[in-house]
Formats: C-alpha cells, sequence, structure tokens
C-alpha cells in the first residue's frame, strides 16, 4: 500500500533550510495498522503529508495504492487522495460554515459520486450521530467534532486511513471512544491505517509501531497480534 | 469640584494613561478605520475650501466682476435724463447696453451668420479692472470710427463661427464694423449659465449705425455707479430708490456680484457635500467594523482589567481615548488632503471658472469637515465601544468566542441615537437649502435601514437552499449566510457606495435625455427674436419660403413685476422656488383666445371680445409661490409704467416643451399699444434647418437667431460637467466602500485558507475551489447591485420627478453596467485575496493546529 524509498524532506525557515526527513524507506502492506510514534518535532506529522500527498517530499520515491505520486501536479494529488485516502486531525478541520451532513458528504461531491448525502447520512449514522446531522461545527462538542471527522475519512472508503494524533484534544475517556470507532471501521472496511500518535498504548493496538527520530526511521517493530 | 467633575466626566487621567500604554503597541490594524475616515474628511474639506475660494474670488473681484458699486438694469428702454443727472451726481456713472443679437460677415465669401452677445460701451467703461485686447490696444483705438467705419472687439470663439479675421468687416444689424482685435480680458464678463453667443463689443456711437435700437427690441440699457471711496453703497440704493420708487430697475449692489453664480455655486456646494458626507457615513461603517474587531481582540484584557477591579466605565473611557486618538489622526490626514486638493483643482481647471479663486487656508470649511469626521467616527465607534464595556470578567474563566453576543444598554442605544440626531441636525442647519438636507438624512437612514434588511433577507434565502446542487455553491451560500458573515457589512459599505453612484449617474442621464432625446422630436429648431411689427408678414412668407414649418408667433414685452396684491415685492414673502420670478424681467405677451395647449388650473379664460379692466392670466405654479389667486392682482411695471391686472385664470406651464410660454398673458385691451416685438418658434427638418437660417439672417438683419440646438448643447455640457463633479465625489464613497471590503476580506481571510486546505486535503482541485470563491463574490455583488439599483433609483426617481417635476425614465444600461461593475469589483478583490489562501502549503496550517 505504502512504499517509500529514501523519502528526504527539506523546508525552509528563517534560519535556513531544515531538514525534516531524512531518507526514509518504508513498506506498509494492504491492511495492516502501523503508529507512528516518537518525540515532538521528530517529523512524524510531516511524513503522514507525504504519505497523503499533502507535501512534497524533496526528494525519494513515494508510492502509495500504486499511485507514484511524485510525478502527479497539485490537482493530481487532490483527485489521489479524494479517491484513496481518509484523513483524520488532531484539530478535527471540519468547514464552519457547512452541517456535519455537508462536512462528511463533501468528499463524495468533489469524487461527483452518486447519492452522496445519502451515504453521508449512513455514515453519520455509524459513528452514532444521526441525531446530529444538521448542525453547525460550532454546535457539536469536541467528541462528536471528531465523530463527523472519521465519518467524513470513512464515507468514500479510502484504502489508506490518516490519522494524526486523533485523540490529542479529547479527554481520556471520549478519545478512548473515538479509536475504539476508529480501528472497528479499519477492520470492518479492510483499510490500512497509519495512525501519528504519542499515545503508546494506543500504538500498541497497532499491528506495527514505527519509531521516528530527528527526521529518521529508529526502529521499527511488529506488534505480537 | 474636581470630585464632582469626577462624577460627571469619570476618570479620564487614568483611562488616558492605560490608553498611553496600549498605544504603545502600534496602531496594526487601523489602516481603514484611518483610510475610511481621511477619505471622506478629505472630499468634505476640500469641496467645502474650493468652494469658499471661489466664493472668497467673487467678494474680492465684486466691483469687477458688477463692474461697478452698483448696478442698475432696465430692459427695452434707456434711463430718462432725469434718472441719469441723479445717477451721475451719485459717483462716476457709465452706460451699458447689451442685447443678443445676429453679425455676419460683410463679404459674401465670409462664414455662416452667427449669434453674438453686443454689448455697447461709453468712454468711462470700465470702471473697475482692465478691458484687454490681443492684440494689446486702446479702448479708443478698437472702437474709434477710420474711414468712416467703427472698429468692434469680439472674442476668438466669433472669429471662428463667422469665418473672419481681424482686419474684415462685420455687419450687425444695418451697420458695417471692423474687426480691430480680440478681446483677452472682460473684467465684467460675469457668469450667464445660457451664454449662448460669444462678445463683441463696440462704442455707443458705432451702437447707433446698426439700426437694433428700436422700441421693444429686447435690450438691457445697465447704468454703473463708482462711488466715493467711505460710501455705502446700501445706503445709496436707498437713496436711489427713495427718488425713484417706480422707476422700475433692477438694482443690484456689492453683495450680489455674481449673484447667479453664487446661488450656483451654493447648491453644487451643497450636493457634492452631501455626496462626500455619504462617503463618510460609508466609512463609517469600516470604522466600526474596525473597531469591533478590534475590541473583539482585546476581550481578554478587558476581562484581565475588570477582574482586578477596573469599572465597566473606566473600560469605556479606557478605548474610547485610544479610538478618538485614531480618530483624530485620520480627521488630521483627511484635512490634509483637503487642504492640498484644492490648489490641485485650481492648477487643472482655475483658468476655465469665471472668477480667479482664491485658494487658501480657510477655517470655516475645514472645521466642519473635522467636525464631521470625528461625529461620524464617535456615532460608529459606540456600539462596539458599548458591547466592549459589558465584557464580563468571567471571560477570563470560561473563554467568550467572538461571535457571542454582548447586548448594550439602552443607555448607549440614547447615546448613539443623541449622537446622530446632532450630526443631522448641524447638516440641515448648514445647508443652505435644508429641505435638501433633510431628505439627505431621511434617504441615508432609510439606506442604513434598507440595506442590512436586505441583506438579511438574502441570508436568509441563501439558508433556506437545502443541499444545492454543487458543493462550491454550497459553500458559496453557506459562506453568505454563516454565523459572523461581511454579507452585511459588505452590502451596507459596497451597497452605499453603489447607491450614490447609481443615483448621481441616473438623475444626470435623467437631465441629459430632458435636453438631448425627449425634447428635439417635438421641439422648434429655431427661437426667433425682436422681429418688428412690420416684418411680421415678411418674416412668416420667408420661413415658409425656406421649407419651415410649425410656426407659432406672438408679440412678446417685457417687465418685473412691482407689486403683488398691492404689496412691494420686497415685502412680500415668497416661497425660494418662486423667487426666481421678481428676480428679473418676466416675458408678456397677450392673447383674445387660450394660446395652443393651455391648461387652465383655475378661473375661467376672457371672452375673445373683452375690452374691460385689466386681466392677466397667470402661472400656477409662481401664484402658490406668491400666495395668490383668482381675483388677487398684479401689478407689472412694464417700460416704466405700472399695469395693475387681477388674475382671472392659472395655468400650468411645462417649460420643457420649449414653446412658446409666458408667465403672464393679458387679456385684449392694456397692452396693444406698448412698443413690442414679435418672437417666433419654427421646426424645420435638419436638411432644411440651414435654408430657414440662411432664409432669415439674410433678409432680416435685426432679428436674432437662437438655434435650440446649440442652446441645447450649451445646457447638455454644463450639466455633463456638474456630473462630472458629482460622479468624482461619488468616486470616494465607492472608493471608500471598497476599503470596508477590503477590512471585511482580510478580516475572513484566516478562515478562506482553512476551508481552502480543508478541501484540497478532501481532494478538491483549485479550480473548484477558485469556484467557489467565484460563486460567493459574484452573488454578494449581484445581490448588492440589485439593492443599490433598486434604492439609487428610488433616491433618483424621488429627485427627478417630486424635486425637478421631471419625466422620469429608467436607462437600463446604467442598471447593467452598475451591477457589472459591483460583480467586477467584489470579484477582483475577493479573488486577490483569495489567490494567497490557494497557494498556502497545507502542512503549515494542518500541522500548527
Amino acid at each position: 500500500m505504502i512504499s517509500l524509498r529514501d523519502v528526504r524532506l527539506q523546508l525552509a525557515s528563517a534560519a535556513g533550510p531544515v531538514n525534516i526527513l531524512r531518507g526514509i524507506s518504508l513498506d506498509i502492506g494492504a491492511g495492516e495498522t502501523a503508529a507512528l510514534v516518537g518525540p515532538s518535532g521528530a517529523g512524524k506529522s510531516s511524513l503522514l503529508m507525504v504519505i497523503g500527498g499533502l507535501e512534497r517530499a524533496t526528494k525519494g520515491e513515494v508510492a502509495v495504492a500504486g499511485t507514484d505520486l511524485v510525478r502527479l501536479d497539485e490537482d493530481g494529488l487532490a483527485r489521489f487522495r479524494r479517491d484513496n485516502v481518509g484523513i483524520v486531525f488532531q484539530g478535527f478541520h471540519l468547514i464552519p460554515t457547512m452541517t456535519a451532513l455537508e462536512n462528511v458528504a463533501l468528499s463524495l461531491e468533489f469524487a461527483d459520486a452518486e447519492r452522496p448525502f445519502e451515504r453521508a447520512e449512513e455514515a453519520l449514522r455509524q459513528v452514532g450521530l444521526s441525531h446530529r446531522i444538521d448542525h453547525y461545527p460550532a454546535q457539536l462538542s469536541g467528541g462528536e467534532q471528531q465523530r463527523v471527522a472519521v465519518a467524513r475519512a470513512f464515507v468514500g472508503r479510502p484504502r489508506l486511513l490518516l490519522a494524526d494524533e486523533p485523540t490529542g484534544n479529547l479527554d481520556g475517556g471520549t478519545g478512548r471512544a473515538i479509536m475504539d470507532l476508529l480501528f472497528s471501521l479499519v477492520a470492518g472496511t479492510g483499510a490500512t491505517l497509519l495512525l501519528v500518535t504519542h499515545d503508546e498504548a494506543l500504538a500498541r493496538r497497532c499491528s506495527r509501531v514505527i519509531h521516528i527520530a530527528d527526521g529518521a526511521i529508529a526502529n521499527d517493530t511488529a506488534m505480537a497480534a | 469640584m474636581r470630585r464632582a467633575l469626577t462624577a460627571v466626566f469619570g476618570n479620564w487621567s487614568l483611562a488616558i494613561r492605560l490608553a498611553r500604554r496600549e498605544l504603545r503597541g502600534g496602531l496594526g490594524g487601523f489602516g481603514i478605520f484611518i483610510g475610511c475616515l481621511a477619505l471622506g474628511v478629505a472630499a468634505i474639506a476640500a469641496i467645502g475650501s474650493f468652494s469658499r475660494a471661489v466664493e472668497e474670488g467673487l467678494r474680492a473681484d465684486a466691483r469687477t466682476i458688477l463692474g461697478g458699486d452698483i448696478e442698475l438694469r432696465l430692459t427695452h428702454r434707456a434711463a430718462s435724463d432725469d434718472q441719469k443727472d441723479f445717477l451721475a451726481g451719485l459717483g462716476r456713472l457709465t452706460e451699458v447696453l447689451e442685447m443678443r443679437t445676429m453679425a455676419r460677415p460683410a463679404q459674401r465669401n465670409g462664414g455662416a451668420p452667427a449669434l453674438v452677445q453686443l454689448k455697447a460701451v461709453d468712454d468711462v467703461y470700465p470702471l473697475y479692472g482692465g478691458l484687454e485686447f490681443k492684440p494689446a490696444m486702446s479702448t479708443q483705438d478698437a472702437f474709434q470710427e477710420r474711414n468712416g467705419v467703427f472698429g468692434v472687439a469680439v472674442e476668438e470663439l466669433a472669429l471662428r463661427r463667422l469665418g473672419v479675421k481681424l482686419g474684415d468687416r462685420v455687419q450687425v444689424g444695418d451697420g458695417v464694423f471692423q474687426v480691430r482685435t480680440v478681446i483677452a480680458r472682460e473684467p465684467d464678463r460675469g457668469f450667464s449659465v445660457f451664454a449662448i453667443g460669444p462678445r463683441l463689443m463696440m462704442s455707443q456711437e458705432a451702437m447707433a449705425r446698426t439700426g437694433l435700437l428700436q422700441p421693444g427690441a429686447l435690450l438691457s440699457y445697465e447704468y454703473r455707479l463708482a462711488l466715493q471711496p467711505g460710501t455705502n453703497f446700501r445706503n445709496t440704493i436707498a437713496t436711489i430708490n427713495r427718488q425713484f420708487p417706480s422707476a422700475g430697475w433692477r438694482v443690484r449692489g456689492l453683495d450680489e456680484a455674481g449673484g447667479g453664480l453664487r446661488v450656483w455655486i451654493d447648491r453644487l456646494t451643497l450636493y457634492l457635500s452631501l455626496i462626500g458626507l455619504a462617503a463618510l457615513l460609508v466609512g463609517g461603517v469600516g470604522i466600526g467594523n474596525a473597531v469591533d474587531s478590534f475590541l473583539i481582540g482585546r476581550r481578554r484584557t478587558i476581562a484581565s482589567l475588570k477582574s482586578q477591579g477596573a469599572p465597566a466605565g473606566l473600560v469605556w473611557r479606557l478605548y474610547m481615548a485610544q479610538i478618538a486618538v485614531l480618530a483624530l489622526l485620520g480627521v488630521c490626514i483627511g484635512l490634509v488632503f483637503g487642504i492640498a486638493l484644492p490648489f490641485v483643482a485650481d492648477a487643472l481647471i482655475g483658468d476655465r471658472l469665471p472668477v480667479n479663486a482664491r485658494v487658501d487656508l480657510y477655517v470655516q470649511p475645514l472645521a466642519m469637515a473635522a467636525l464631521f469626521g470625528m461625529m461620524v467616527a464617535l456615532l460608529f465607534a459606540l456600539w462596539p465601544l458599548a458591547r466592549a464595556r459589558a465584557v464580563p470578567a468571567a471571560t477570563l474563566m470560561r473563554g467568550l468566542s467572538a461571535t457571542d453576543d454582548i447586548s448594550p444598554r439602552l443607555r448607549d442605544l440614547l447615546a448613539m441615537a443623541g449622537v446622530g440626531f446632532v450630526l443631522a441636525a448641524v447638516v440641515v442647519l448648514t445647508a443652505p437649502q435644508r429641505n435638501v438636507a433633510v431628505w439627505f438624512i431621511v434617504g441615508a437612514l432609510g439606506a442604513f435601514v434598507a440595506f442590512p434588511a436586505l441583506a438579511r433577507l438574502a441570508m436568509a434565502l441563501a439558508r433556506r437552499v437545502k443541499h444545492p446542487p454543487h458543493p462550491t455553491l454550497r459553500l458559496a451560500l453557506a459562506n453568505l449566510h454563516r454565523p459572523g458573515a461581511a454579507t452585511v457589512t459588505v452590502m451596507l459599505s459596497l451597497g452605499l457606495g453603489l447607491t450614490v453612484l447609481v443615483a448621481t449617474a441616473l438623475i444626470e442621464n435623467n437631465l441629459q435625455r430632458q435636453v438631448q432625446q425627449r425634447l428635439p422630436q417635438d421641439a422648434p429648431a429655431f427661437f426667433f427674436v425682436d422681429i418688428q411689427p412690420d416684418q411680421v408678414m415678411a418674416f412668416d412668407a420667408a420661413v415658409r419660403e425656406a421649407g419651415g414649418y410649425g410656426l407659432e408667433r406672438t408679440p412678446s414685452l417685457r417687465g418685473r413685476i412691482s407689486r403683488i396684491d398691492g404689496v412691494p415685492v420686497a415685502q412680500v414673502e415668497i416661497a425660494p422656488d418662486a423667487r426666481w420670478a421678481v428676480d428679473s424681467d418676466r416675458g408678456l405677451t397677450y392673447a383674445p383666445t387660450p394660446p395652443d395647449g393651455t391648461r387652465l388650473v383655475a378661473g375661467q379664460w376672457w371672452p375673445s371680445d373683452y375690452r374691460g379692466a385689466p386681466l392677466v392670466s397667470f402661472d400656477a405654479a409662481l401664484a402658490r409661490g406668491f400666495g395668490v389667486g383668482i381675483g388677487d392682482t398684479i401689478t407689472v411695471n412694464i417700460l416704466g409704467r405700472e399695469i395693475e391686472a387681477r388674475i382671472a385664470n392659472l395655468r400650468t406651464i411645462d417649460w420643457t416643451t420649449l414653446n412658446l410660454n409666458f408667465t403672464f398673458v393679458f387679456a385684449p385691451g392694456v397692452l396693444e399699444a406698448a412698443p413690442q416685438t414679435w418672437i417666433a418658434t419654427v421646426k424645420a427638418r435638419p436638411e432644411e434647418e440651414e435654408k430657414v437660417y440662411r432664409a432669415i439672417t439674410d433678409r432680416f438683419a435685426n432679428v436674432t437667431v437662437i438655434r435650440v440646438k446649440d442652446a441645447l448643447d450649451t445646457i447638455a455640457g454644463l450639466l455633463g460637467n456638474v456630473g462630472l463633479a458629482a460622479r468624482v465625489v461619488g468616486a470616494v464613497s465607492i472608493a471608500t466602500g471598497l476599503m470596508v471590503l477590503a477590512g471585511a476580506m482580510a478580516a475572513s481571510q484566516r478562515r478562506r485558507v482553512h476551508d481552502t486546505v480543508v478541501m484540497k486535503v478532501l481532494g478538491a482541485t483549485r479550480r473548484r475551489i477558485l469556484e467557489a470563491f467565484i460563486y460567493e463574490f459574484a452573488a454578494l455583488g449581484l445581490v448588492t447591485a440589485i439593492a443599490a439599483i433598486l434604492i439609487g433609483s428610488l433616491a433618483a426617481w424621488l429627485v427627478i420627478t417630486e424635486v425637478m417635476n421631471l419625466q422620469w425614465s429608467f436607462p437600463f444600461s446604467v442598471a447593467v453596467l452598475t451591477a457589472f461593475g459591483a460583480v467586477t469589483l467584489t470579484l477582483a478583490l475577493g479573488l486577490a485575496g483569495t489567490l494567497g489562501a490557494l497557494r498556502q502549503r497545507p502542512l503549515s496550517l494542518l500541522r500548527n493546529e
């Protein structure tokens, strides 16, 4: 599902160029669940962004779901995400001017999919929010907003789910509920999950834990099933 | 004492100390605030200063413009020798004759006959100022008789129209004259809105050769007096009036020099100032927005101050002090431009003005502009300030988002109403035409109610659209109605500016249409003036022979209204819109039967064989303005004779038809014996106009021909200039509106960047995202344009139909252009801000959260 070869990412900063990723090579198979762990600033989120086509690698090969991302332009990457990737963020990133239903339906509409609103409603029902479909993000609690974000990530049945510290802004109980939901949906759809987290316990729920330190893979451990 | 003052005004010293600390942070975010205020103040200050400069010019040159300290004007006849002797005893006296007449090249191969403004002067002329010629020569050299031919001086334009050059001969009336020089400066040329011919000047001896001094000819005799230094001209006027109470002349003193021009300037200044004030009010919206977002950003500070014991009043004063400093800065910047712009205007158009504008630093117009600026800033800052005062200390603990509503109290609303009322009162009380200012206030209030109402209606409609077929369209619609959307702000600010522009454009367009399009279809092609009674038959035949048709001819005399229902005019209270009728001579005629198209609104027409006491048919509108009706009397001084006539009936007169209309139509038996001439209107097909013109000018040297087209062109040109001035000032309100719009766009920029990035994450291409913004801005621009067209058209319709009593037409092109302009502007400004959002890299936003 994911194949990275010597991926490097260099970003400009006020103090000069900064090497964020320093030659990462990584293979993750379809249906695997992998956790990216490591200290803050190690490059976990950046790696997730490169895999999701939200950031371009400065050097190296990035192939995801059989697509060579290096060859795609910005709109090509957008279409690639639309068809293959679901992303859940720590900050939810819902569009505040749209209802829960409209937020979830958005990627389906971009894909010109059929019955986008019916499918979005079904996705919201799956995450337990069928009674909140006409609410705006500001009218929902943090946990509810993240459930909407999860529904939005899954509604297009993506082959790859990227989650960037999805429970970082939630209290312990709500966070656990969200992760239970996420894992059950991943299991139900057979999607590949790549999860950035600081939570060791959460990481251990994945089949693989990859430690990132200073822009490189420090350790890659398969977890016992 | 101090305690008492503190109780009333609060503790300002602490507030100012705290404000100084806060202002250390700089003025970031107040660019729009200062810009809006500066632009509005600059417009009002510049208009006021320039108008004052022209008035000062009029005052400084009053003697030169009037041609003396006192001017007495008679129509048709000269003053008697007694009168002249008396006047000569009061100071230096000069006599000037003026009339419109035709001049023609003496040689057959020259150009065409042309209408000129003939002026015959004596040796004393001019009493004040210098008459300058190019090539330079003395008055004597220019006018004296050489080889049996008198000389004349003409304006440059006359050379071109007549197709002659210096040294050539021209014929005026029966006389032939040599063009000796060109008039470079005529000190008392004055200002006439409807001067449609160039000047031709000669001596009075030469005038006698023209044969134009016929009884009843439309001649004016002007007597100017230069008084001894130290003599009060008002006292002298009183002396003259005592000596000759029924002379029938119009007497003007220095204070009335440039009378018509002064009225024009007053009115134009008022209209332009009101448009400038509209710009300032548009800016008020930007001021309110800037203050509001600044204070929302300060809510934690306010809560913190309150938690440490600061009373609400101190918080209010603290921010009031800062806003006052910023407002003062904006006003000062505006004043600097307001002072500088008249100098620029004078350099650009100064030589096209009829007076030398004395551009200088005038305190009064600047003070007025500053006062308006500070009051508008205060008016629009009060609401956000009241909200800031109400921020609870608990905000520190539970947080308060920017959209949380804090409602001001009743006293804040009363304070706003009070400031608004004072502002309106100042506008009305300082306006030369208070009714216009009142209408402006009503219109402004209406717009401030109507635009937010229409904006909310548009938002409600956008909200009702469930699941639009396209996600980008949905995003666009959602952005129009979401909580905190800038729809109301944008519609109000851009909409007000557009409304001003639509209203001024529609009014100008309607006036131009009246002049250029509506009239020519049924209007005559020519006016003929000064047809002598013995020429009437030959004149009719010549017109018919040359292909003219629709000939209307009527006897014409002129007279001044001296008494209204027995009371001298000076003692009668006359409505302002009827004053014009007593300010100068009126045309009179007589008729046994009602002229064609007469519309009687009261009374009866006299029998055609009537031979009783003088009766008159009078203009109904003037009767209303004079406060008279059927049975009342009007006394008219005709050629020095006072004729008192009873009003037999009232007529409505449509002056815009350009048919022969008279304020007074007398019953037969009164005026037949008075010296008189005939005037006529003639229609002609365009291809035959030249033939008719030549036929009359060739055969009747004394008959003056006025081409209606020329007169209309003059008026159209004047309207064009006024319209241009209005558009320039109107553009200021658009510029202010755009600033407010830019501010609103900047405030929503962060949200747009976020939405753009999220849509990219969800797989939207850049085109799709751009589409969403295009829909949003186009919808906003279109809704604003529609509202502006509706409200602007309503205002223009009221002005055209109710104020000016003219026919209304709605030029569709103006509406379409406005809509197109509004959509283009909002799109351009909106997209300029959004393209940055589109280029934003997702990583920075997604990671920083």
